[in-house]
């Protein structure tokens, strides 16, 4: 693959990334559902990762968590590093234990909202600042209605995987 | 795993590690001012944020004008019940206050006087995150906004305390954020509490009063201001309402749940306090 293949490769993912977040930044977390609005730059970076493997997902979730950073509120760097090291994880578990596909997806999905939310909860625990009741209460919502849009962010980015070069070369 | 060593992974690791402290330290230095990077994605944003806020103010207020006019004509009929009774309160209070001002003048005291530098800001944007209740104002440093300005809406009632600044946005933390703690106070008894945002009570859009004075018989409907004290918010600013009476889980201490007077799902308008004076 040629440095421009690369170059509109990343470009088209990148405009992918576009929808999904202006959906969750601007549009989903106008009319949350049970109280809740979901997390959808998390599913984009397992999306990917799923789909190109353990160097891509690192790449590309290093980009999404830049993104988090730079559009949460409070940034603490977290989700750079947390979204490039779940983009690591979700490539090399469906690259070598599940599959390449919905399914797989689908787990890396559920697995890296567990490790965000699980990783939330305890920060809120050792704070001292709600109950556990509570933060689970949340945190079980918010990756339930999460799930949902899976299957979207995945149908997007497996159009744009269909339509660009396979080989990926850093 | 070998592809992932192979091909520069450990890398794009070890950037990733390099980058997510730089953003900490950045942000802890910065203390409430935007990173450079969020500040710029914040400046790039922002037509796109007030577009989409235009738009669905728009979308929603023609579904108001279709879909509740019944709603809204019931609430009219109660609004002018409301006016005419607060009409007649207000010439009962006309002759008490030209009574203050005669005994003001008469023991030569200094008047209070509330003076307020405001700046009015759109809201622009809404919490991304489930763990935060914020709001994104339209107006940032270039319009002389500072972390901790009080927000208020048209009625005065207490929006929250900004949080996060750029050049032209700002973040709000609103009052049920579980992270906002300011002074307040009861308006009926005059006792001095804690106004505490809570996890569980900011997704029913309420917070909590702690610390409670001793013996204090809250009303439901008692009216909560912030306190002042401190100095680093105004005093008198409407924060809610008391809604009931709570013990907590440990069974050792009451809290009140209080009711925010403002809209905060329907705010379009708010004014931040970039300097007050207050004389008491």
């Amino acid at each position: 693959m040629t440095r421009r293949d690369f170059l509109i490769k990343w470009g088209v993912y990148a405009l992918a990334l576009l929808p999904v977040w202006f959906c969750e930044v601007y549009l989903l977390n106008r009319y949350p559902l049970f109280g809740v609005s979901p997390m959808l730059l998390p599913l984009a970076a397992v999306a990917v990762a799923v789909l190109e493997g353990t160097v891509a997902g690192a790449g590309f979730g290093l980009g999404v968590g830049i993104l988090c950073d730079a559009v949460y509120f409070n940034p603490d760097g977290a989700m750079t590093v947390g979204l490039c090291l779940l983009g690591v994880g979700a490539g090399a578990l469906a690259q070598y234990v599940l599959r390449q596909n919905l399914l797989g997806c689908l787990l890396c999905s559920l697995l890296a909202l567990l490790c965000i939310d699980g990783a939330r909860v305890l920060v809120w625990l050792i704070g001292g600042k709600a109950a556990l009741p509570a933060l689970l209460s949340l945190a079980g919502r918010e990756i339930a209605w999460s799930m949902v849009f899976v299957f979207p962010v995945y149908a997007l980015f497996l159009w744009v995987f269909r339509r660009v070069p396979k080989k990926t070369v850093l | 795993m070998k592809d992932f060593f192979r091909h520069n992974g450990i890398l794009i690791l070890i950037a990733a590690i390099l980058l997510a402290l730089v953003t900490a330290v950045v942000s802890m230095l910065l203390g409430g001012k935007a990173n450079p990077l969020a500040n710029l994605v914040g400046i790039i944003t922002t037509p796109v944020r007030n577009g989409i806020s235009a738009v669905t103010n728009w979308a929603e207020e023609r579904y108001s004008d279709a879909f509740e006019l019944e709603q809204m004509k019931e609430e009219l009929e109660a609004l002018k019940q409301e006016n005419a009774e607060l009409k007649a309160k207000e010439r009962e209070y006309e002759s008490a206050i030209q009574e203050n001002k005669r005994l003001y003048n008469l023991l030569e005291l200094t008047p209070k006087d509330k003076q307020f530098t405001k700046e009015a800001a759109m809201v622009t944007a809404r919490t991304t995150s489930n763990w935060e209740s914020t709001l994104t104002l339209s107006k940032g440093t270039n319009q002389g906004i500072a972390v901790d300005n009080c927000v208020v809406d048209e009625y005065w009632n207490l929006v929250g305390v900004v949080a996060e600044v750029g050049e032209n946005w700002c973040t709000v933390r609103t009052l049920i954020d579980a992270n906002v703690e300011l002074g307040g106070q009861l308006v009926r008894t005059g006792g001095a509490a804690i106004l505490e945002g809570d996890l569980a009570l900011m997704e029913q859009g309420k917070l909590k009063l702690t610390y409670l004075p001793e013996n204090s018989q809250l009303m439901s409907g008692d009216l909560v201001t912030t306190s002042g004290r401190g100095g680093i918010y105004p005093s008198g600013l409407v924060a809610g309402h008391v809604e009931e009476v709570r013990t907590d889980a440990s069974g050792m201490t009451d809290y009140a749940v209080i009711v925010p007077e403002t809209d905060l799902d329907n705010l379009q308008q708010v004014f931040v306090i970039k300097d007050f004076t207050i004389v008491e």
